[in-house]
């Protein structure tokens, strides 16, 4: 067993854990973060995607013990039903949202987008955006709800 | 006439006529806060305490006898619980979704690279995953047939008992000969399309837990719940109360989590949680899923097709070859649809086809989005091209000679009775500029040395819901809570279609709330009758029906015992605004709530069960003539592509999609599905390719099975919704949930062959071979 102790969501965890448990498996499993999705275990699809001292990992890329003194943000930390962050209701007011799976980590990397880029170009958006795989295709409609954020930003 | 059919009645001579109130207005979806929170929903967020993992053991070889099976050493091992085979089946050692062809478990042979044959149960998932090695499996190989013409041969190796061939299925309309005869040209081509995975995000997954009184609960991540029970019930062998499925909110569908592999994954789950009496979790990996999901079919399409000098198609011959691989799934219907459709949208005076669903030892293909009308339609448009071409014409103008318009007979010789594709057609190449771009795309590649620009058109026809494939039935149970909570359950399932919302519209439209005032509850086969499949895009057609029905009986009792209140006739009260008030005089009028609590002071139940069955379609086995379909959608795509001759790389640019989706219920939803299909479809066209080497799957996740990223997804897709009201949809809805990744293989090989000067007559359009079509064209 490894003592960690990292910070997740705003709040302090020290934790034994596993030498083989990925980050995935320490917030899914250890701390009960579902929203974070598990789409291959390999690297491919993003949806595991949280964000680490403020970027973008891919969580089943990342051993837990490599996320010691890290700080972790996932979409649990956002908001809640009365009062939802931005992304997440201009994700929903441009229907986004088709199966849900690929949301969570959509969301994250659209928070890294707009908190790194003021006014992001349709550029910007897909470069940071091609690390999350969404088969329902709502590529257009997040792209669309990051704009939107950022028009309501300046 | 009772009061309440009266009311009925007359309420719809009243729907007939007025303004909708919620359809076809831009509202969020009942289901898109839950995930966007990141609520925990899906099946493996529901875990939870002491569970164990089961897997499953695969086989190595496409083609082979299985001469023993030893567990022993995996069964020695520390963590593990357990090894099935299929003696330990208690029930029936079947998997197959509507044909009994598949075991669960492989008894004297394997038909296909990855099929399972037995299952370990442990403690651990890192356990289970070591012992799958140690199960001792002994093979001899056997010869493998990995193509369908191949596997028609009479010496071919046989992959089940019965011989290759499945289905034949035929189309004779009018004198195919004499029409060549007459004919001023022909054209002579082969299409090939690959195997594709509808790649759901979401891997197959289920949860069973046994419960003190020896029934197994089963969450589940699939379209069909009723599907699922009825085999695990068949398989663990108890009585079906003992059984007890719930789908769970589920990550993508897109046909195959409709096949088998959903029956597979509950299956194991439900017998290791027979044999634990531990609650148990099934999850396959990406590499499984991939390996065995049931994929879209792989075609080989030959079509000849004779018309005038001055574009009139005179004869088509379709010769239509797919590949089911080991087990029929859904092979026999999906040849079926692909034939139907094996001319495209045009009127043809002499069609003869002959569709073969045949048996390989590759892996086993079923439903996919679309099922079969992509690979037909891709064969029939990109010909539609090259006819165009030899002809000196237009591809439009083509096009524009032989549609089907109002009075047409299709390929089935079924008359068409709206004119949707027309105005789809003509949208599309006036909101794409089509004739103006295709000219400034011809100036730009006379000055472009490396980079060519192309634009292409297909159209499409598609019979709607499941037509010959099943009985189109639906069913949803509504009731309304003493609060004025609606609440809808039915055994349709959501999986991101957004069709669920649908019915929360046309219930919400019915009774005059606001969708918040409605809740859809999971699909649960212990609260709910069988409502059909959830496939062949008819949730919002037929379930939509049922949804009204279910509406319109609540309002007819809501109606009665208001009019008694506001002394007035039922049939003169309208609801809107949460509100049941006198058309004639609005300020008289009640909240819908206050209604609702006189009908629980009188004993008045709000609690129904709407039902709709479309009619039973009609076509001769021996002719393929007749109508198979009650309605059609009709659509049109235009793609703007970019490539670079020297790499043979190609971008879209971008979509103009035009569909007939008959009522608008749900604006956003449908702009949604509209693009997401496009996209999907973008990859079927470019990059999509299952990849078997002599029955092998070399291509099994995916950096090797590659799907579009925001990188491949046009600038811009704009999404054109024309309505053309249909016979049976509910308020005149067509079915859209597949319609959108039918066109884009052929509308991007289309335009393509705009800028390269050449058609290629196979999908994906990978570099190297668009590159060699660029050589040979030279």
């Amino acid at each position: 067993m490894i003592n960690i102790s990292l910070r997740v969501n705003g709040r302090n965890y020290e934790l034994n854990i596993e030498g083989n448990e990925r980050l995935i498996d320490v917030l899914r499993d250890r701390l009960g973060f579902k929203s974070v999705k598990e789409g291959c275990g390999s690297g491919d699809c993003g949806l595991c995607i949280v964000l680490m001292n403020g970027k973008p990992v891919h969580s089943c890329m990342v051993m837990g013990f490599q996320a010691r003194e890290k700080e972790i943000t996932t979409v649990e930390h956002l908001g809640d039903e009365d009062n939802l962050h931005p992304i997440q209701k201009a994700f929903t007011d441009v229907g986004a949202v088709q199966c849900g799976y690929c949301i969570p980590a959509a969301i994250l990397v659209s928070k890294h987008i707009l908190e790194n880029h003021e006014n992001p170009t349709q550029n910007d958006i897909r470069w940071f955006l091609r690390s999350v795989l969404c088969r329902c295709g709502s590529y257009l409609r997040f792209e669309k709800a990051i704009y939107e954020v950022s028009q309501q930003v300046r | 006439m009772s009061g309440e059919e009266e009311i009925l009645r007359r309420f719809s001579a009243i729907e007939q006529a007025r303004e909708f109130y919620i359809v076809g207005k831009k509202v969020a979806r009942v289901d898109s806060l839950e995930a966007v929170l990141g609520k925990p929903i899906y099946t493996g967020d529901l875990v939870t305490g002491d569970y164990v993992f089961v897997r499953a053991v695969r086989s190595p070889y496409p083609h082979a006898k299985i001469k023993k099976i030893n567990p022993e050493k995996a069964l020695n091992m520390k963590e593990i619980l357990g090894v099935l085979t299929h003696a330990d089946i208690p029930g029936e050692n079947d998997a197959g979704s509507l044909i009994s062809d598949r075991p669960l478990l492989a008894v004297d042979k394997v038909r296909h690279y990855g099929e399972a044959v037995a299952l370990v149960i442990g403690s651990s998932i890192e356990s289970v995953d070591e012992a799958l090695a140690k199960v001792e499996v002994e093979y001899h190989p056997l010869p493998v047939v990995t193509n369908p013409i191949d596997a028609l041969k009479p010496d071919a190796p046989r992959v089940q008992e019965r011989g290759n061939l499945i289905t034949h299925f035929k189309i004779r309309k009018g004198d195919v000969e004499k029409g060549f005869e007459k004919a001023d040209i022909i054209v002579e081509n082969t299409y090939r399309t690959q195997f594709m995975d509808g790649m759901p995000l979401e891997t197959e997954v289920a949860y069973a837990i046994p419960e003190e009184n020896g029934r197994i609960t089963c969450i589940s991540s699939m379209q069909n719940p009723f599907d699922v029970y009825n085999k695990v019930v068949k398989i663990l062998g108890l009585p079906a109360e003992k059984i007890r499925v719930i789908q769970a909110a589920t990550g993508g569908g897109f046909g195959p989590k409709s096949d088998e592999t959903p029956i597979d994954v509950a299956a194991y789950a439900c017998l290791a949680a027979l044999k634990t009496r531990k609650p148990v979790l099934s999850v396959f990996t990406r590499e499984e899923s991939v390996t065995v999901q049931c994929k879209r079919h792989a075609f080989i399409i030959e079509n000849k097709t004779a018309a005038t000098e001055d574009g009139k198609l005179v004869a088509w011959k379709s010769t239509l070859y797919e590949d089911t691989g080991a087990y029929i799934s859904k092979g026999h219907l999906v040849i079926a649809r692909a034939t139907f459709h094996c001319t495209g949208p045009y009127e043809v005076p002499n069609v003869w086809a002959d569709g073969y669903c045949v048996l390989t030892n590759n892996t086993m293909a079923g439903s996919t989005r679309g099922f079969g009308a992509p690979q037909a339609h891709f064969a029939a448009e990109v010909q539609m091209d090259i006819l165009a071409k030899k002809l000196r014409m237009d591809p439009v103008e083509l096009r524009a000679k032989n549609i089907l318009i109002p009075g047409s007979l299709t390929a089935t010789s079924q008359k068409i009775d709206d004119s949707g594709l027309e105005v789809c057609f003509r949208k599309a190449v006036e909101e794409s500029a089509w004739h103006q771009r295709r000219r400034e795309y011809e100036e730009f590649n006379k000055r472009s040395m490396y980079v060519k620009r192309g634009i292409g058109i297909a159209l499409l026809y598609h019979g709607n819901t499941l037509g010959p494939e099943g009985e189109d039935f639906a069913n949803v149970h509504t009731r309304i809570e003493r609060d004025g909570t609606v609440i809808i359950q039915t055994g349709l399932t959501e999986y991101g279609t957004g069709a669920i919302t649908s019915l929360a519209i046309v219930t919400a439209e019915t009774l005059g709330i606001s969708l918040k005032n409605i809740r859809v509850e999971r699909p649960d086969t212990s609260a709910v009758t069988s409502a059909g499949p959830t496939v062949a895009s008819r949730t919002t057609v037929i379930g939509g029906q049922a949804a009204l029905d279910a509406a319109k009986q609540l309002r007819s009792r809501l109606a009665e015992v208001a009019a008694q209140v506001l002394e007035a006739k039922p049939e003169d009260l309208e609801f809107k605004d949460n509100r049941i008030y006198i058309r004639d005089s609005p300020e008289r009028g009640l909240d819908f709530k206050h209604v609702v609590e006189k009908c629980y002071e009188a004993g008045v139940g709000l609690e129904v069960e709407g039902y709709y069955i479309a009619p039973a379609t009609k076509w001769d086995p021996e002719t393929g003539q007749g109508e198979p379909y009650n309605q059609y959608t009709f659509g049109a795509l235009v793609s703007e592509v970019e490539v670079d001759i020297l790499t043979g790389m190609v971008k879209v640019l971008k979509m103009t999609a035009v569909y007939d989706a008959g009522k608008v219920i749900n604006p956003l939803g449908l702009l949604a599905v509209i693009e997401g299909g496009s996209i999907m479809g973008l990859g079927h066209a470019l990059t999509e390719e299952l990849i078997h080497e002599n029955g092998i799957v070399v291509t099994p996740n995916l950096h090797t099975y590659l799907i579009p990223t925001t990188a491949e997804t046009p600038l811009n897709i704009q999404s054109i919704a024309v309505e053309s009201p249909g016979r049976i949809g509910v308020f005149g809805a067509k079915a859209m949930g597949e319609i959108p990744v039918v066109l884009p293989m052929a509308s991007i090989t289309n335009a393509l062959a705009h800028a390269i000067g050449v058609h290629i007559n196979e999908t994906p359009l990978k570099p190297e071979r668009i590159l060699k079509a660029i050589q040979q064209n030279v």
